[in-house]
């Protein structure tokens, strides 16, 4: 959580938000874990993600926008731990156990291409997708 | 990872680039994290965050991406030293002083943080830099802003007084 806040304030462009989520660690990663089924499943600008190719923690991925626009990013995944980088914006999610039974989760996104004057938009994205997966993790 | 390779991942970083800012962050928590435990004691994780946020906010104005390792240690040193300080003005209450998170005899990391906390923030950092991290006298005296004279006396007054505790 640490590691995601410091590189959230190295990208003054990124809106970073966290909350807890009252459901376990394991069942909370899996949404991003399981990234082709479980992102689009939250993040509201995904409709859909295809891997292109994996070589350890490093990912290839091309996601569809909800209008259809494609867009390639390069990632890196681990447990509780996810950086992507496409070529018009950036999204970050970390998890860390906190408590029994409880997630604490923290999630940037951003577009260096659209700049600071953004961040209120990446804001209010990044809390509804926050909310979205604590009713899915929650509820399931 | 080679040196070009290392210099480019940090150029990289500075032109913003998510992916080269997380390999960064990979690299340098643990970094920051081994100056900061020892110097700051149970505020290293807190010491730790905030230098790696200063590491990473300032890292545009780096000019040499080899110098990347020292100025990171002179932020997580000063970082470190300034935490250690507030901390002395507010001494935590019984009972909340997490054990020392270290590998081997947890007796043994709980003799070394006693006598660690015993000696002064400042006595703390010119042990760590001057015979943890290997820096000369020269370049601990730079890194801590401070004249050589004065590394010197606090570097033997600091080792007198960790061989005196540990030996008591």
């Amino acid at each position: 959580m640490a590691r995601l806040r410091a590189l959230a304030a190295s990208m003054p462009w990124v809106s970073l938000e966290e909350t807890v989520i009252e459901a376990p660690f394991a069942r909370v990663w899996s949404y991003i874990d399981d990234m082709e089924r479980g992102v689009p499943q939250f993040e509201g600008n995904v409709r859909r993600i295809e891997i292109l190719a994996r070589d350890g923690d490093r990912l290839r991925l091309r996601s569809f926008a909800p209008g259809g626009f494609a867009m390639k990013l390069d990632a890196v995944l681990r447990p509780g731990w996810c950086v992507m980088r496409g070529a018009f914006g950036e999204i970050g999610m970390a998890a860390a156990p906190a408590g029994p039974g409880a997630t604490r989760f923290a999630h940037f996104e951003g577009s260096r291409w659209l700049g600071r004057a953004a961040r209120p938009l990446f804001r209010y994205f990044v809390q509804r997708d926050l909310a979205r997966l604590a009713a899915l993790a929650e509820r399931a | 990872m080679s040196a070009e390779a290392e210099e480019e991942l940090v150029r990289n970083a500075q032109r913003g680039d998510a992916l080269a800012l997380a390999a960064l962050v990979d690299r340098l928590a643990p970094f920051v994290g081994r100056i900061c435990g020892p110097i700051a004691l149970e505020h290293g994780e807190d010491a730790a965050q905030e230098a790696l946020i200063a590491v990473l906010r300032d890292l545009s104005t780096l000019r040499e991406p080899r110098a990347l390792y020292g100025w990171a240690r002179r932020i997580a040193a000063r970082e470190a030293v300034r935490h250690a300080r507030a901390a002395r003005r507010s001494p935590p209450l019984a009972g909340e002083r997490p054990e020392l998170p270290a590998p081997g005899d947890p007796a043994l990391a709980r003799d070394v943080r006693s006598v660690l906390e015993a000696l002064s923030p400042e006595q703390r950092a010119i042990l760590m830099l001057r015979d943890l991290e290997g820096l000369s006298e020269q370049e601990a005296a730079a890194l801590l802003e401070v004249e050589l004279g004065t590394v010197k006396s606090r570097l033997s007054r600091a080792r007198s007084a960790f061989k005196r505790r540990w030996s008591s």
